[in-house]
């Protein structure tokens, strides 16, 4: 009987072995920390400032949109709110995550991209909250039109204009009945007047454009909306284009930020980053694998991306530089991406004090050992902030100071 | 006491059967360590390697053509792994293997959540474009066919590797 008791022991503890292993081979294959709601469980985490200095959070956990604010620089959060009742088949693609603008007044505007078939169409679903957060409208497409949409770009206006962008699959239908060969995706915009409550009829900004990216926002000026997206020029090569809109309702020119030759049929997922200084500096980082240039690059522009500096490399290209993002602020730009050698992730950043034309050296800010969100930038009138979701060590807002 | 053992072993060797690793759509998990493994197993012979992904759009049209290559050429080892970023989707993958006929192919999905390093394994300059190709001929030299591959520049280095072997 004692034999068989040890033998149950066994048993038992085996059971328990597999168990566990089956458990952290779960964990182990999910890119997040664990599968509820929570902060720490996100796999993407999208932050903004209010102007009163309220850091406000949108993140991906559990299938659900979560939002949440911190008075105290993310030390503290308050109570999180899911902006939908049900889970979402929320996109999972490496360069989809939530969009949330806080106004002047409070509100808040959110959107995000969901699956909404089995073939992955998307859709963008947007909401607002008029309580400070503590509800959200329902769930509303920011289009009527249910062909594909992804990868929604949010920007406040100083108006208090939420402007999006995002891209769109619409005019692939057309092509298809006329047996015309349709190539990528248009990137569409709309306005919204009522803080993201519903947004005006959609437009095409630009067609033809990569599939699989984020777009860059900023703004040149009040009513004057700035995309940078990975196009797609003649003969499929996947190089960026940037486009400074002559009011929120007219596109302009689309332009060229850099000759790399990246032909590829493939969905590079990684899309650039764009910010705008107070004097007016285009910042645009982004990666390429063309033929003239491999990697991260960075160029400025001061005549609206009518023409750019030579494309800058950063980082280490021994260790697989990624996810470039640029922010201006008030003491000078910042730039971030992620490096990687085998083991440890780290977030590097530089600065610069004149307007992108010499940089700091670059310097390790944060590492990680496990998988990690892209590094984002935020500044909150003062200082610039790195906003990083990483699933090992959670969620972290570092300020960055100013190297000099 | 001979049932009880009976009961334990028989207990032992469902939970060893468990599939503590592998999908149940029958796609060998691909995680750390998984592509020195593949490498092992098919030194020596011709091998061709295609990442791909059930969002991929060029790869839903590549995926039949590799299928009916792989039916002309028995000789080569042919070796899938969805590179999808975690979720990634077992049916979904498994579904569009058997319709592009690549069903008895060497099936992998990607099995862990830290992409980042199941990639540096394999490449530490690839970022995770899909589709992508790799030719690893029998003296383990390594062709990369970065975004849709051409049939005619498989079967030539295909051919290429008849003749060295000759």
């Amino acid at each position: 009987m004692l034999r068989m008791s040890l033998l149950a022991t066994l048993a038992f503890s085996l059971c328990q072995t597999v168990a566990q292993a089956q458990m952290s081979h779960h964990q182990h294959a999910s890119e997040a920390a664990c599968e509820e709601v929570e902060l720490r469980c996100a796999s993407k985490v999208t932050p903004a400032f209010a102007s009163d200095g309220t850091l406000w959070l949108a993140w991906i956990a559990g299938s659900r949109i979560s939002v949440a604010s911190s008075k105290d620089q993310g030390r503290s959060f308050s109570t999180p709110v899911q902006v939908s009742k049900e889970k979402l088949n929320l996109d999972w693609g490496p360069d989809a995550r939530p969009q949330i603008v806080v106004e002047k007044t409070g509100a808040i505007a959110l959107a995000f991209s969901i699956f909404r078939d089995k073939a992955f169409n998307g859709q963008v679903l947007a909401t607002r909250s008029i309580d400070g957060g503590h509800s959200f409208a329902e769930l509303q497409p920011i289009t009527s039109n249910n062909e594909s949409q992804r990868f929604a770009a949010l920007g406040l206006d100083t108006d208090g204009t939420v402007f999006a962008a995002w891209i769109d699959k619409r005019n692939r239908v057309p092509a298809r009945e006329e047996g015309r060969k349709y190539e990528g995706a248009g990137v569409f915009f709309a306005s919204s007047k009522d803080g993201g409550a519903s947004y005006a009829e959609a437009r095409l900004a630009s067609d033809n454009t990569c599939e699989c990216c984020r777009l860059g926002l900023a703004f040149a000026g009040p009513g004057r909306p700035v995309l940078v997206f990975r196009n797609l020029f003649e003969s499929g090569v996947r190089d960026h284009a940037i486009m400074t809109f002559n009011d929120p309702t007219t596109p302009g020119e689309v332009r060229r930020v850099s000759n790399d030759d990246w032909q590829i049929s493939a969905c590079p997922h990684h899309g650039p980053s764009l910010s705008i200084s107070s004097s007016g500096t285009y910042h645009v980082a982004w990666y390429t694998n063309g033929k003239a240039r491999k990697g991260l690059f960075y160029a400025r522009s001061d005549d609206e991306g009518r023409t750019f500096s030579n494309p800058l490399p950063l980082g280490r290209s021994d260790r697989n530089p990624t996810r470039p993002y640029v922010l201006t602020g008030p003491h000078g730009t910042t730039m971030v991406w992620k490096e990687f050698d085998g083991e440890k992730t780290t977030v590097n950043a530089m600065i610069s004090h004149d307007e992108g034309k010499s940089w700091s050296k670059p310097s390790e800010i944060a590492t990680t050992m496990d998988t990690s969100d892209h590094p984002l930038l935020i500044n909150d009138g003062h200082t610039t902030y790195l906003s990083w979701m990483t699933k090992a060590d959670g969620y972290r807002l570092l300020p960055i100071g100013d190297g000099s | 006491m001979k049932r009880a053992l009976a009961a334990i072993l028989f207990l032992l060797t469902s939970l060893a059967a468990a599939p503590a690793a592998e999908p149940p759509s029958g796609m060998k998990p691909f995680v750390r360590g998984s592509w020195q493994e593949m490498l092992r197993a098919h030194a020596g012979r011709p091998t061709l390697v295609h990442f791909w992904g059930v969002t991929c759009g060029p790869c839903k049209l590549e995926l039949p053509l590799l299928g009916q290559f792989m039916k002309d050429h028995p000789e080569l080892d042919v070796v899938m792994i969805s590179a999808d970023l975690v979720p990634n989707l077992p049916y979904a993958a498994r579904g569009m293997l058997e319709k592009a006929g690549l069903g008895t192919a060497e099936n992998w999905l990607f099995s862990d959540g830290f992409v980042e390093r199941l990639r540096f394994e394999i490449d530490p300059a690839w970022q995770g474009e899909i589709p992508r190709t790799m030719l690893i001929a029998p003296d383990g030299k390594v062709t990369t066919i970065e975004g849709s591959a051409e049939m005619p520049d498989l079967e030539k280095w295909l051919l290429q590797q008849k003749v060295a072997s000759r």
